[in-house]
C-alpha cells in the first residue's frame, strides 16, 4: 500500500524539483545577460540570427499547412452548423477565440517544440559530450552567453512571429471556407473584426512570449543537464520535447483559468 | 627568482591517489605523464578551475584561480591558451571561425585585424589550406592544429595542452610543440607550456625541461 503512494510522492517531488531547477536556470540566464562583453554581443547576435533561420523561417511552410487546414476544417463545419441555427455572427468569435487566441499559439508552440526544441537539446547535449562547453569556458566564454541567451531570444522571436503567420493564414483560410459556404468576404471580415478585441491581441502576444520562453529554456536546460555520456543525447532530446509539451499545455490551461 | 606561472600545491588527482606539487616557470615546458587511470587528465582542468580538486591549491599567475568570482574567472582564463584533450572545437563552425571565436568574443579588435591575425595563426599551425573545413571533415591532426591555433589566439604567456600528441606522427608532434612554445628568446622559449598525457615521443623529451610521471599513487620526478 505504501509503495504506490511513495512512488507518486517521489514523482511529484521530482516534478517540483524540475520546475525549481528550470526557474533557477531561467533567472541565471536572464541575469547573465547583464554582462555579456561588448564584442561577445556581436557573436551572440550572429548565433541568434542563425537560430531564427532554423526555428522560424524554415518552419513557416509547416505552420502555413497547419493553420490553413485547421482553419478551413473548423470554419467550413462551423459555417454550415451555425447557418442552420441562424447564428453565423458567432463565426467571428469562434475564429478569434478558438483559432487566433487559443489554437494558434498552442499549435505553433507545439510545432516549434517538436521541430526545434529537440534539435536544440540534442545540439547542446552533443556539445557537452564533445567537450565544447568546457573549451568555451576555458576561452573565457560563458555557455549561457554563447548558447542559451541567443537561443532563448531566437525562440521568443520565432514563436511570436510564427503565431502571427499562423493567425493570418488561419483568417484567410477561414475566409476561403466561409465564401465556399456562401458567405461574402465583406460579411466574413465584418464579423471577424468585430469579434477581435484588444484583450485577444494582448493575450495572444503574451502567450507568444511565454511559449517562446518555454520552447527556448527547457531544451537548453535539458541539453546542458546531461552528465556527458553520448547515450544521454537522445534522452535529453526526448525529455526536452515531452517537458516542453507538458509545460505548454499547463500554461495554456492557466491562461484560460486566469486570464480568459 | 621569477614566480611560476602555474603551481599545483599538494593537489590530489582523482583515482590515482597521488598528490601533485609542481611549478611551471616562465619559458619552460613541463610534462606530466600517466595512464588513463592515474587521473593525470584532471590537471589541466584544475589549472583553469574548470573543476576543483578535493584539496590543495592551484595558483595561476600567482592567483588562486578557484577563488575568483565567476565573471573575473572567465576574463582571467583568456590569459591562458588551452588545448583540451579531444580538441573541443565547435562542430558547427569552420576551423577558421573556431580560431577566430576567442578574438571575436573577447577582444575589441576589428574584423579586419582579427582576419589578419587568424591568417598568421593558421599559417603557423600549417592549416591555412584546410581553414574552411568543419571539424568533422578534417583529420585528427588538422583538428589538433586548429585547436592549438585557437589556444594561441590571444598570444598567451602560458599554454596548457591536454594529451596533445596522442595519435600524431613524431614530426607533427614536434611541430605542434614548437608552435606552442612560440620560438626562442634570450631566456628560453617565448611561452611556458604545461602538458599532460599518456605518452610523449622520445625525440621530444629533450625539448621538455621538466618531466613527471604519476605512477603507483605518487608523482615521480624526471621520468
Amino acid at each position: 500500500m505504501a509503495a504506490p503512494v511513495s512512488a507518486v510522492g517521489h514523482r511529484v517531488a521530482r516534478s517540483v524539483a524540475l520546475v525549481g531547477a528550470l526557474a533557477r536556470f531561467l533567472v541565471e540566464t536572464i541575469w547573465a545577460a547583464r554582462w555579456v562583453p561588448r564584442a561577445g554581443r556581436r557573436v551572440a547576435t550572429k548565433v541568434l540570427f542563425k537560430q531564427v533561420w532554423f526555428t522560424a523561417l524554415q518552419a513557416i511552410p509547416l505552420v502555413i499547412i497547419l493553420a490553413a487546414i485547421l482553419s478551413f476544417l473548423v470554419i467550413s463545419q462551423a459555417t454550415r452548423e451555425l447557418g442552420r441555427l441562424g447564428a453565423t455572427e458567432l463565426l467571428g468569435r469562434l475564429m478569434v477565440v478558438v483559432i487566433v487566441r487559443e489554437l494558434g499559439p498552442l499549435l505553433t508552440a507545439l510545432a516549434v517544440a517538436g521541430r526545434s526544441g529537440t534539435a536544440i537539446a540534442a545540439e547542446l547535449a552533443t556539445n557537452k559530450v564533445m567537450g565544447e562547453l568546457n573549451a568555451l569556458r576555458a576561452m573565457g566564454i560563458d555557455p549561457l552567453h554563447y548558447h542559451v541567451l541567443p537561443r532563448l531570444g531566437a525562440t521568443i522571436l520565432s514563436v511570436f512571429g510564427l503565431i502571427v503567420v499562423f493567425d493570418l493564414v488561419a483568417i484567410f483560410s477561414g475566409l476561403m471556407a466561409a465564401t465556399m459556404a456562401g458567405m461574402t468576404s465583406a460579411r466574413y471580415f465584418e464579423i471577424v473584426l468585430a469579434s477581435l478585441t484588444f484583450h485577444d491581441v494582448l493575450l495572444t502576444a503574451i502567450k507568444g512570449l511565454i511559449f517562446g520562453v518555454i520552447v527556448g529554456v527547457i531544451p537548453c536546460f535539458r541539453g546542458l543537464s546531461i552528465s556527458g555520456r553520448p547515450t544521454e543525447v537522445p534522452i535529453a532530446a526526448s525529455q526536452a520535447v515531452v517537458t516542453s509539451i507538458i509545460a505548454i499545455f499547463v500554461c495554456s490551461g492557466l491562461f484560460v483559468v486566469l486570464l480568459a | 627568482m621569477t614566480p611560476p606561472l602555474l603551481a599545483f600545491e599538494d593537489v590530489p588527482v582523482p583515482g590515482g591517489g597521488a598528490r601533485v606539487t609542481l611549478e611551471v616557470p616562465p619559458h619552460q615546458a613541463v610534462l606530466v605523464l600517466g595512464s588513463e587511470a592515474s587521473g593525470v587528465d584532471a590537471l589541466p582542468s584544475f589549472a583553469l578551475a574548470l573543476s576543483s580538486p578535493a584539496a590543495g591549491r592551484v595558483l595561476l599567475f600567482g592567483e588562486e584561480i578557484a577563488r575568483l568570482p565567476y565573471r573575473s574567472l572567465l576574463a582571467f582564463r583568456r590569459r591562458v591558451g588551452y588545448l583540451p584533450a579531444g580538441d573541443g572545437l565547435l562542430q558547427n563552425l569552420t576551423l577558421r571561425d573556431n580560431v577566430a571565436l576567442p578574438l571575436r568574443y573577447g577582444s575589441d579588435l576589428s574584423e579586419r585585424e582579427i582576419k589578419g591575425r587568424i591568417g598568421i595563426m593558421l599559417a603557423q599551425c600549417g592549416i591555412a589550406d584546410a581553414a574552411d573545413l568543419r571539424p568533422a571533415d578534417a583529420t585528427d591532426e588538422v583538428r589538433r592544429r586548429a585547436a592549438l591555433a585557437r589556444a594561441l589566439a590571444f598570444d598567451p604567456q602560458l599554454v596548457i595542452l591536454g594529451d596533445p600528441f596522442d595519435g600524431l606522427t613524431v614530426r607533427a608532434a614536434a611541430h605542434l610543440l614548437d608552435v606552442a612554445r612560440g620560438g626562442e628568446t634570450g631566456e628560453g622559449a617565448r611561452r611556458a607550456v604545461f602538458m599532460t598525457g599518456q605518452q610523449v615521443p622520445t625525440r621530444l623529451e629533450s625539448r621538455i625541461e621538466s618531466r613527471y610521471r604519476i605512477a603507483q599513487g605518487e608523482l615521480q620526478t624526471g621520468t
